[in-house]
């Protein structure tokens, strides 16, 4: 028999850190316009003075925060485990995803950190700080991209009468892969879509990383109320 | 209602493919095939590593490593040479490297296959999962940076050049051990998923782990991270070993009876013929 109990505890965990999350985008000064990869050392280094409060308290906010995401991917992990597969090769491949986004964001988070630590650092040692942030905060799609195209293929293949999630959170998670994947390329550009600035890098890919969130926090609900209902009318 | 439907216990017995064109083969195989999940993650990883080669040895051109004794302006001068190849090169690393994720799910599988203790399946997941991080991305990462911005001070480029090399070659212990709980799985294991000689070979590729360790501290000789122990060695003990598991991982699918006991040997060529579509997915 499937345990349940606590299952719902660490759903509803979700929107709250989402609102944690907004918040935490919101206070780091460098999101809202987010940075340009064209600042001079200097000006990387004057942006870390100026804003020395902002950036530590929404920094510290996202190293707490930031790894409540795991949960999420594991309850994604356990649905895969309800589908018609013969093996658990996908829902182990989802366990193997869970830990690489928030790792690698927490990596960029500590050199946003290191960087505001001592500001009146030398300027260049403040812009390299700066680039190892921005890059490895840009480029972390890799296991998001993986677990998106996985989570569509598990869907695919859940061939049953009640299939455990739609066809359409295969699409959409199609979609979302799609939408990560340019940022892999963020440091071929100062400037335009591909910079760690740009449209593709930066919109995109953090909008679809929200959406994605969103819309997979919505559709775990729903079938995890589904199942709830169903074991209840079994016992 | 809420038990996992795994037709475990169905015997595997499976329709031939249509006698199509081979397209209509690979997706009938694809879609119905009883054992698709395996053959995915096994194709994923004979791609990966396909890729890992063309992308670390051609496009990047960061393999086989330059030397940790050149001074400042001639690895300045090398990064000028390799910028685009590490920009896009690495791009697609990130692009891909959740390839990793299937790969190393299939490799718990086949503990998970064994008569040993779900543990081993679970160790190496984890380990294997969290390797890439610190053995291939770090450096990916510390690369770019440099990449980036070819006028940076010049000793700054030289320290993500260490970053980047040692990172790679000196992340040791996630690979040993991951190395040694499949080493231990195999030697253990009743059910014949894996040669007790290829438990040996994987003690070999966790002793590479070990010799590499004085790459930290030498800058030139065959300890050095481009050296003919830390690097030459280490790199045909892992290209063996990664070949043989290719093959071995093969045959396991193919020997794979969704039962719990021992795995059944290969089949003889004529029977398999008839009944093992998994030729035509090639």
């Amino acid at each position: 028999m499937r345990r349940t109990d606590g299952e719902l505890i660490l759903f509803w965990t979700l929107p709250v850190l989402a609102i944690i999350w907004v918040s935490a985008f919101f206070l780091f000064p460098g999101f809202v316009h987010p940075m340009s990869p064209t600042m001079s050392a200097e000006e990387v280094a004057g942006f870390y003075r100026d804003e020395t409060a902002r950036i530590r308290y929404s920094m510290i906010l996202f190293n707490w925060f930031g790894v409540g995401l795991i949960p999420v991917v594991i309850l994604l992990a356990m649905q895969i485990r309800r589908m018609a597969h013969r093996t658990p090769i996908l829902c182990y491949s989802l366990i193997a995803c869970a830990g690489g986004p928030p790792t690698l964001f927490l990596i960029a988070n500590m050199f946003w950190l290191l960087g505001s630590f001592r500001p009146e650092r030398a300027p260049e040692l403040t812009q390299l700080l700066n680039d190892l942030a921005w890059l490895t905060f840009t480029i972390l799609v890799p296991y998001l991209i993986a677990q998106s195209l996985l989570l569509a293929l598990a869907i695919y293949w859940d061939r049953q009468d009640r299939p455990v999630f739609k066809p359409w959170v295969a699409h959409f998670n199609l979609l979302i892969a799609a939408a990560l994947a340019p940022a892999a390329f963020t440091a071929l550009a100062y400037t335009g879509p591909i910079a760690w600035d740009g449209l593709l890098s930066f919109w995109v890919k953090n909008i679809a990383i929200a959406v994605w969130i969103i819309v997979m926090g919505i559709v775990l609900g729903q079938t995890i109320r589904q199942q709830r209902a169903q074991d209840r009318v079994i016992a | 209602m809420s038990l996992p439907k795994m037709k475990t216990t169905e015997p595997l017995t499976m329709p031939d493919p249509p006698t199509g064109s081979r397209v209509s083969r690979l997706a009938w195989n694809f879609r119905h095939h009883p054992k698709r999940e395996l053959w995915f993650a096994w194709w994923v990883m004979v791609i990966f590593y396909q890729l890992y080669g063309v992308l670390f040895f051609f496009v990047t051109r960061v393999q086989p490593p330059p030397s940790p004794a050149w001074d400042t302006p001639t690895v300045v001068r090398w990064f000028d040479d390799h910028d685009f190849g590490i920009l896009a090169g690495f791009g697609v690393v990130f692009l891909v490297a959740g390839m990793c994720a299937p790969m190393n799910a299939l490799l718990a599988y086949s503990m998970r296959r064994m008569s040993v203790s779900r543990l081993f399946a679970y160790s190496y997941l984890i380990i294997y999962s969290l390797a890439a991080v610190p053995g291939m991305l770090v450096m990916a990462i510390a690369m770019i940076v440099a990449a980036l911005r070819p006028h940076r001070d010049p000793e700054l480029i030289h320290w993500l050049y260490d970053f980047a090399f040692l990172s790679f070659s000196g992340t040791m212990g996630v690979f040993m051990i991951g190395s040694l709980v499949w080493m231990v799985a195999i030697l253990l294991d009743k059910n014949r998923v894996f040669p007790k000689w290829f438990g040996y070979l994987s003690l070999c590729n966790a002793l590479t782990e070990v010799v590499v360790a004085p790459a930290w501290i030498f800058h030139r000789g065959a300890f050095a991270w481009n050296g003919a122990i830390a690097w030459w060695i280490n790199m045909v003990v892992f290209v063996l070993y990664t070949g043989v598991f290719i093959v071995l991982l093969r045959k396991m699918i193919q020997r794979e009876d969704f039962r719990a006991g021992p795995l059944p040997a290969l089949p003889d060529k004529g029977e398999a013929a008839h009944s093992d579509s998994v030729e035509a997915v090639r």
